[in-house]
């Protein structure tokens, strides 16, 4: 399987923040998205989301030659600020998105076993969402992302605001879950995307642009990377 | 910095946030957004038009708020409260209580600022130069408004010139003497008054010498007229013994430090407080279940453990509707005559019930509960956003909502009809059902109006800010509509009818626009 973003354009007003971005992104990898402050991110996945509407060019996911639209089931879209309905308890949220589900998802586990899976504690499990902690929050949110089992997992600065345990547990479970679909995950942590991520992407000047690892350590990677995003101050001149 | 170019900046800064102020209000208002440029705040000609606009405004408060309130003693001293043959005496007695109130209620020194949190917190202007020439100029506004304004109404009741024009400098006397006090206080026990929040034994202070400013006077009871103008005049010499305490004061900065972080802190708290005030009204008992699956489930959910303000208070309303109209019953029995006037009446008096059943309906606090506590969170996932979930909750709520709108309109339909027929009846048989079917379509027109407009524009942002203007509009438009129908006297027949049909194609015409728009409109605004 492969996301295809093809000439993506976008601007608000006059300033054009997506100017023709486009990048192959491949199954079973987790894409790193690194753009420096407002180049965009955030903009371009809204734009995958559907959420705002692009002025030009196409997603497309395909699978062998043939390629289609993206529908709203392919998409997982955690964001950086986690927000659950307050109103209901973590486990009548699980059956909440469970029950509208049903039919589509693939292996179906008990409410308990995903708690398990996030590492919320069984005390927690029946608690209002509105008393749960940021991080627990946040847990919740990406629990109800990969249960879905979307194709498409995008992660807008994820981890950013959690505390290390957490952040960790996070990590490790992006990894043992890249299998069979492909994430993007958005930063502007240098060591963070290097630690998670199997390719860098940058974005800048309003197009996507990968960097190759290959043949250079941790620190000549690092380099390489802000040389490039650092150019992006004579484009802008 | 010299003194004239701390003056020229302080007003730049307070210019510049007026104007983009009035620049930022102008894009609030639909049609006219349209037609502002995206670099709204790069245009000049909108900047001077603004600039203008602020400059007048500056102007008026010379003498605008001054005119309105000598006005209103000036009403009360002439006739309003006190009725007997000395109303320059009552005047100079209200005028000189509010003025001694207005001195510590209002220093002019104390009040934290936005423009005065740019210059000296952000900007770290002079903190004393700044306090002083705000304060220098704020006085000067003063004497300047009163000396104009005071003779105007102060001859209207007689008083002599040259008491009416010791007030101004009296007044202004009162408040440097009040702020000299306030600063001797701060050296001596570090405490400082904030204008923004008074205290309870404040309020108090200023509720009970405000009552015997206003009040006294009724019964005859008044300050002497030498008294008066002799304190005023001491006043005056006072405020200017202590000028040069506030002019020498240089603890002007802790000062103004500590009142702005206590302001800022405030705001941040208001800012998530709307928010936070809807998180309150979600009832937290275990006992909450529903047996139900998929938007049923959730929606039953959110009926519960929102009780307090759908189920719980509709049932509170009905309960004091039929009790008022079993009280309307009961004296209709004991006062036949009245009974029979009033059963006349009722006859035209339908349109009224449009504003009531405007006020009893539970729609806003609904579909604001709708948005705070689930979908502002559950629309950032793309499940619900499906067109097909947006449309099968409408449904679901859309009745949830008319159920819960109904169970008062039946009994105030069923009320009016019984009311109708103790009182004399109509020759109409068919006019007791008219009553309550067009009750109840009232009722069922609220609770569709509210919903569809929030589907159809759902005004706020991720921020949970109200971001629409258009949405503002409309319930303000409704709100006109229904205070004006209670002007309104139709024969109960007419009205009945029209009413009826109004909102059954009105109901039609939403739901059908919600289906065709709501899956696009339906979405967080950017």
């Amino acid at each position: 399987m492969e996301f295809v973003v093809d000439g993506v354009i976008k601007s608000f007003g006059k300033k054009r923040v997506l100017e023709g971005a486009s990048f192959t992104f491949e199954s079973g990898r987790i894409y790193g998205l690194l753009g420096r402050n407002g180049a965009g991110k955030t903009t371009l996945f809204n734009c995958i989301n559907g959420d705002i509407r692009t002025d030009g060019g196409s997603f497309l996911l395909k699978e062998g030659e043939e390629g289609r639209a993206l529908t709203a089931e392919d998409i997982g879209y955690v964001l950086s600020t986690p927000v659950v309905p307050e109103f209901l308890t973590g486990r009548e949220f699980l059956k909440f998105f469970m029950d509208i589900h049903g039919g589509s998802m693939e292996e179906k586990k008990s409410a308990d076993e995903y708690f398990e899976l996030m590492r919320i504690a069984p005390e927690d499990r029946d608690k209002l969402l509105k008393d749960y902690s940021h991080g627990m929050k946040n847990k919740m949110q990406m629990l109800i992302n990969l249960m879905a089992q979307p194709r498409l997992l995008l992660l807008d600065e994820p981890l950013t605001s959690l505390d290390v345990v957490v952040a960790e547990e996070m990590k490790e479970l992006l990894r043992s879950l890249k299998e069979g679909r492909i994430t993007i995950f958005s930063t502007h942590l240098l060591d963070l995307a290097l630690d998670l991520c199997d390719e860098i992407v940058l974005l800048h000047h309003g197009k996507l642009e990968p960097v190759d690892r290959s043949q250079s350590d941790r620190k000549e990677f690092k380099e390489k990377i802000v040389e490039a995003l650092r150019e992006e101050d004579h484009g802008n001149e | 910095m010299g003194m004239s170019k701390t003056f020229a900046i302080s007003f730049g800064i307070k210019n510049t946030y007026r104007v983009n102020s009035i620049l930022y209000g102008l894009r609030q208002i639909p049609l006219i957004k349209k037609l502002l440029p995206d670099s709204l705040y790069e245009s000049r000609g909108l900047k001077v038009f603004a600039g203008v606009l602020s400059a007048l405004w500056e102007l008026l408060s010379v003498f605008l708020g001054k005119a309105v309130y000598l006005a209103l003693i000036f009403a009360a001293a002439a006739g309003g409260i006190y009725k007997g043959d000395d109303p320059g005496r009552a005047m100079l007695h209200i005028y000189l209580i509010l003025t001694f109130v207005g001195a510590f209620v209002n220093t002019y020194l104390f009040n934290p600022t936005r423009d005065k949190h740019y210059a000296i917190v952000l900007l770290r202007m002079d903190a004393r130069q700044y306090a002083l020439i705000q304060y220098g100029y704020k006085m000067l506004k003063l004497l300047l408004g009163l000396l104009v304004l005071f003779p105007i109404f102060g001859r209207l009741v007689g008083l002599p010139l040259w008491q009416c024009l010791l007030m101004a400098p009296g007044t202004a006397g009162a408040k440097a003497l009040a702020a000299a006090f306030c600063l001797f206080r701060y050296e001596k026990n570090g405490t400082y008054p904030n204008e923004n929040m008074l205290g309870k034994l404040q309020w108090a202070a200023i509720l009970l010498l405000s009552a015997a400013a206003f009040i006294l006077p009724a019964v005859g009871l008044m300050v002497p007229e030498l008294f008066c103008v002799g304190l005023m005049g001491l006043f005056f010499l006072g405020g200017l013994a202590f000028t040069g305490k506030i002019l020498r004061f240089q603890e002007y900065r802790a000062i103004c430090q500590a009142m702005l972080s206590q302001m800022l802190s405030q705001m941040d708290q208001a800012s998530g407080a709307a928010k936070k005030q809807t998180e309150k009204l979600i009832s937290p008992e275990a006992g909450i279940t529903s047996k139900k699956a998929g938007f049923e489930y959730l929606n039953e959910l959110f009926i519960k453990r929102h009780q307090k303000i759908l189920w719980r208070s509709s049932r509170r309303i009905a309960l004091v509707c039929a009790c008022v109209f079993l009280g309307l019953l009961c004296f209709v029995y004991a006062q036949p005559k009245v009974g029979e006037e009033l059963g006349g009446r009722l006859l035209t008096f339908l349109p009224y019930f449009v504003y009531i059943m405007y006020f009893l309906n539970r729609g806003t606090g609904f579909t604001r509960a709708l948005f705070m506590n689930c979908d502002h969170s559950l629309l950032t996932y793309s499940f619900y956003r499906r067109p097909k979930a947006i449309l099968k909750l409408f449904s679901i709520r859309l009745r949830e909502i008319v159920k819960i709108n109904l169970l008062p309109a039946a009994v105030i339909g069923a009320g009016l009809s019984l009311l109708l027929y103790v009182t004399g009846g109509s020759r109409r048989p068919s006019d007791y059902l008219l009553i309550v079917v067009s009750i109840l379509c009232m009722s069922v027109f609220f609770s569709v109006h509210y919903l569809t407009i929030y589907y159809l524009l759902q005004p706020y942002n991720a921020g949970t800010e109200m971001k629409s203007g258009t949405y503002g509009l409309i319930c303000f438009a409704t709100y006109l509509v229904c205070f004006c129908m209670m002007q309104v006297r139709i024969p109960l027949f007419l009205f009945g009818l029209a009413c009826i049909l109004f909102c059954v194609i009105y109901c039609a015409v939403a739901c059908l626009l919600v289906y065709r728009l709501a899956p696009k409109t339906f979405k967080l605004r950017p």
